[in-house]
């Protein structure tokens, strides 16, 4: 193959004792098609799986808030093109009120699910971790190797379920009971309730088998000289990412067992007092609580935020430290406030259940621990502020959208003050305003995070450039796109619209955001169309983009970039280099940058860390 | 006491595991981490839907038979249910002794004794099922009044069958890990490696079993 | 593959058989008395009706610190985590902590349930006070049965 040749090539120029090294290569052994690309061990490759899977799902769960976008945004109008597509399910080209809660659903449990936290920190944390602590692969490459499989199963179960008759699960993506504990109750409550239970289960199971990995490769593989504080803030970030996914899935798990029971074995763990209309009968279920349900799920749920937002606070620290030629800002503040984040994210839960009938007294002191999250993040908006100031900044593909994503994480993180409020609740809860904030603060930034990420480590992933103007097109018009789709549903939340509706037009106080909710769904495809051209952009880029001709093209100091070009499985050839240094000597001693293997020489300034 | 350490050891600077442990030996103790969440979850719905209802069966009441000496002996069959698991842990640890000693005999002794009292509490689990099963217990239907007379909802029955039943499918579990243990052990696969850490973490497991029975018992049985 | 798992490892114990086996029979006789302690309340419990609610509360309360005596034994002697280095012993302890707040909140709310249920349902209330015949033994309440 042309890479291969291409990476002894690049070797051979690099290294001249690696020839002796040759007993260290017992994996030289033909690695057949099915080994390499399928059921690959190698963290490298797992990465790119998780990451072409996500991809996939995020166009799908893109394309449904297309969907009932179209719906939202012309109410009267039909799109014949819609019934050739979902068949009964948009009748007469307008889609079907079940469908339109099933698209919903949908839309939540695959961004949410399969995007943001599989996509997400199953692509970095395979790809990174191994490469920045300076590791040949993880902990146990056979359990990494499951856990993508477990999530290609549950994405094949979540993916069937939109093709049975009644349709995929239909209660909203925290399917809540009773609705989603009774088949008779609708539609999407049948087998498609089933099925999304099942594949949630196969995905916690992947979370879990990742995550044992994470934490222990974090901790006992790190190369000499590693210590924990001299990890890029990526690796901190997915270390805590890890220990969240650990302890906050179970719980979950257990809540769907007690679902599934609720089901099919006629207990009443969430069940009392149900009168339904669909079969004009009293259930004899008694004593059972769908507040318990709301707390399990939030257990988890409320954590989950952050298993999503903290991989990318730490690749958006990582970016933004490596091109802004500067030092990041307040090192220890950030693992700090990463750390207060993951221990707050456990105590917050009740929340998102400030109407539900949890007790008021309690919910007061889930205010107050919910607002202290507010200093935290703070402390790393300025501390990432602070490393912009200053600074030489090279605007690259990835470090706009990491200036992108503090912005958002700030307009998105204000708005999270407000509905920390129990009582400013009482008027915001399931409006616009809670879509919009969360949007903004974990869905939006988090996608940007995703996004510097992609653009900056893409070159380490493939070997080649992603293409810049597309690169610079996709961010522009994705960045002003997100502000004009969310910005205005804070308004409409304020006046109360209520979130999950299908059509507005019968309600005298909305009709006023006809004209709004019509420009929301337009700009709702322009942006959708430019994420299109970013999918084209990778997918190009991964055959036909601009070679990468030398082994580190950001001037980056951390360890990913002393391996070659295109490492093969294991990382590095030779002995694993030693660290010398933390990753953010940049702009030191009037040198631009110091890679982390260069030993502290004599006359060198002291290190800054604090 | 902690371990002993050299006095220069710089556990965090890498290179090396800051706990002195294996990866697979930290991986078990943080799965096992995981699943006391599970399980803590579990209990602690229990304890939400009992603090939320008016009353709640005697568990007494409900659990005072023994196989063949009839009914009327509270606590009796799962003090029984109880000692066993200590018994076949305090084997399992004697296994995992063994292993460090790098005596294979006795490690093969130790591990048939585990499985034998996984087995038998496996058994006892299986005969009070029944029983219950047989008196109208089952998930969805309780025959068992509240302590104070009143009727009461299905759940009691609902989170004893299923909690028990996550239970029961650890012990099976575990039993199944420990047979695999016993065929490697037989076949000298530890011998070869020249170590026993893998009975090491089937031992964490089988321990963390039995500390689940440790709450378990005590919520469903005593309190 | 490259990985050299045994770099993870920076020293081994002397192994000190008699003494580890000493303190496997100390630790199985010191469980064994607390599960006797906690069978013996427990009866206590069962025999006297009569217990006042302070008392019975007190009780409760007792057997649930012996258990968790009895969770401490087996996680630091039979799962040797005592003998763990110390900044192992708290990547596991210090997280268990969270359940704290995750027991308080939710038994809090339940018991908020039960009580708002009680204040705004009199209907609940009244039916959850009615005595009933105790059924016989062996017929299987159908009528609690869900139909689907």
């Amino acid at each position: 193959m042309s890479q291969e040749v291409n990476l002894n090539d690049q070797v051979g120029a690099m290294t001249t004792h690696e020839v002796h090294h040759d007993e260290h290569h017992g994996h030289h052994h033909k690695e057949t098609f099915i080994t390499k690309y399928v059921f690959s061990q190698d963290h490298k490759m797992i990465a790119k799986q998780f990451l072409i899977t996500g991809i996939i799902w995020a166009i799908i769960g893109g394309l449904f808030s297309v969907m009932f976008r179209l719906q939202l945004g012309f109410p009267n109008e039909t799109f014949p093109f819609l019934e050739n597509i979902l068949g009964k399910w948009a009748a007469g080209g307008k889609i079907q009120p079940e469908f339109y809660y099933a698209l919903t659903t949908m839309h939540g449990t695959v961004l949410v699910f399969f995007v943001l936290t599989a996509g997400l920190s199953g692509t970095f944390s395979n790809f990174l971790i191994p490469l920045q602590v300076g590791a040949r692969d993880m902990a146990s490459p056979f359990m990494n190797m499951l856990s993508y499989w477990f999530f290609f199963v549950a994405s094949i179960i979540m993916i069937s379920s939109l093709f049975v008759q009644t349709g995929p699960a239909s209660g909203g993506w925290t399917v809540y009971p009773p609705l989603s504990a009774l088949g008779d109750a609708s539609e999407g409550s049948k087998i498609g309730m089933d099925l999304w239970l099942i594949a949630m289960a196969l995905f916690v199971v992947n979370s879990l088998l990742g995550s044992l990995n994470y934490i222990s490769t974090i901790l006992n593989m790190r190369t000499k000289g590693m210590s924990m504080t001299r990890m890029p803030l990526t690796i901190w970030a997915l270390f805590f990412t890890a220990v969240l996914g650990v302890l906050s899935f179970p719980v979950l798990l257990s809540g769907f067992i007690l679902l599934l029971f609720d089901r099919h074995a006629g207990t009443s763990f969430y069940l009392s007092d149900i009168f339904l209309a669909s079969t004009q009968k009293a259930l004899p279920n008694e004593g059972g609580s769908a507040i318990l349900y709301q707390h399990l799920f939030w257990f988890l749920g409320h954590p989950e935020v952050y298993i999503i937002i903290l991989p990318t606070m730490g690749l958006v620290s990582d970016v933004m430290s490596a091109n802004a030629r500067k030092p990041i800002f307040g090192y220890m503040a950030m693992v700090g406030s990463m750390f207060a984040i993951a221990v707050l994210a456990f105590l917050v839960w009740a929340h998102h259940m400030f109407v539900t009938g949890l007790n008021p007294f309690l919910g007061a002191f889930f205010v107050l621990l919910t607002l202290l999250i507010a200093v935290p993040s703070a402390i790393k908006v300025f501390n990432w502020l602070t490393t912009l100031w200053r600074g030489n900044l090279r605007f690259t593909p990835g470090m706009l959208f990491s200036i992108g994503f503090v912005s958002l994480f700030i307009s998105g993180g204000l708005t999270g003050i407000f509905l920390g409020n129990s009582t400013l609740d009482i008027h915001l809860h399931d409006t616009y305003f809670v879509i919009a904030h969360f949007h903004i603060v974990m869905g939006v930034s988090a996608f940007f995070g995703m996004f510097a990420g992609l653009y900056h480590w893409f070159p380490k992933m493939y070997g080649r450039y992603m293409n810049n103007t597309l690169a610079y097109i996709h961010f522009w018009i994705t960045l002003v796109g997100a502000y004009l789709i969310f910005w205005p549903m804070h308004y409409q939340g304020l006046a109360g619209v209520p979130r999950r509706y299908l059509d507005f037009s019968g309600w005298e106080s909305f009709n006023q955001f006809d004209g709004l909710n019509r420009f929301i769904s337009i700009v709702t495809i322009m942006v959708f169309a430019v994420q299109l051209l970013f999918v084209f952009n990778f997918f190009y880029s991964i055959f036909k983009g601009r070679r990468v001709t030398t082994q580190n093209p950001w001037g980056a100091t951390s360890l990913e970039w002393t391996t070659p070009i295109n490492p093969g499985h294991g990382n590095w050839e030779g002995e694993i280099p030693e660290v010398h240094r933390w990753a953010y000597d940049y702009g030191k001693d009037g040198r631009d940058f110091i890679p982390q293997t260069e030993p502290i020489s004599a006359n060198e300034s002291p290190e800054s860390k604090h | 006491m902690a371990q002993a350490v050299p006095a220069e050891q710089k556990w965090w600077s890498g290179g090396k595991s800051p706990f002195n442990v294996e990866y697979g030996k930290l991986m078990m103790w943080y799965f096992l981490m995981s699943d006391a969440f599970t399980f803590g979850a579990f209990l602690i719905s229990y304890g939400t839907i009992r603090f939320a209802s008016n009353s709640w069966p005697d568990p007494n009441e409900v659990f005072q038979s023994f196989p063949g000496l009839g009914s009327g002996l509270p606590l009796l069959f799962v003090s029984l249910m109880t000692f066993i698991l200590i018994i076949s842990s305090v084997t399992m640890v004697l296994a995992v002794q063994a292993g460090h000693a790098m005596d294979k005999k006795s490690v093969v002794r130790n591990l048939v004794l585990t499985i034998i009292g996984g087995i038998a509490f496996l058994s006892c689990q299986a005969w009070e099922w029944s029983h219950l099963y047989h008196e109208g217990a089952w998930w969805g239907s309780n025959p068992f009044l509240n302590a104070d007379g009143t009727k009461a909802t299905t759940n009691f029955s609902n989170f004893f069958f299923t909690i028990t039943g996550f239970h029961g499918f650890h012990v099976f579990s575990g039993v199944v890990i420990n047979i695999i243990m016993l065929i490697m052990t037989l076949n000298n696969v530890f011998e070869r490696k020249g170590h026993y850490l893998m009975i090491e973490k089937a031992g964490l497991y089988w321990h963390f079993v039995d500390l689940v029975w440790v709450f378990v018992f005590t919520v469903f049985y005593l309190v | 593959m490259h990985q050299d798992n045994n770099t993870e490892i920076t020293f081994h114990h002397e192994y000190d058989r008699e003494a580890s086996r000493k303190e496997v029979v100390k630790i199985t006789v010191i469980l064994s008395v607390i599960t006797l302690i906690e069978l013996a309340l427990g009866f206590w419990l069962y025999k006297s009706p009569g217990m006042s609610s302070f008392m019975v509360t007190l009780v409760k309360g007792v057997i649930l610190i012996l258990m968790l005596a009895k969770a401490f034994y087996i996680v630091a002697y039979f799962m040797h985590l005592k003998h763990e280095l110390r900044n192992m012993i708290m990547t596991i302890v210090v997280p268990l902590l969270l359940f704290v707040w995750f027991i308080i909140a939710f038994l809090a709310d339940g018991n908020s349930y039960k009580n708002l249920k009680n204040t705004y349902d009199p209907y609940h209330k009244e039916q959850s006070q009615k005595k009933v015949e105790k059924a016989e033994h062996g017929s299987k309440e159908t009528d609690t049965k869900v139909g689907h």
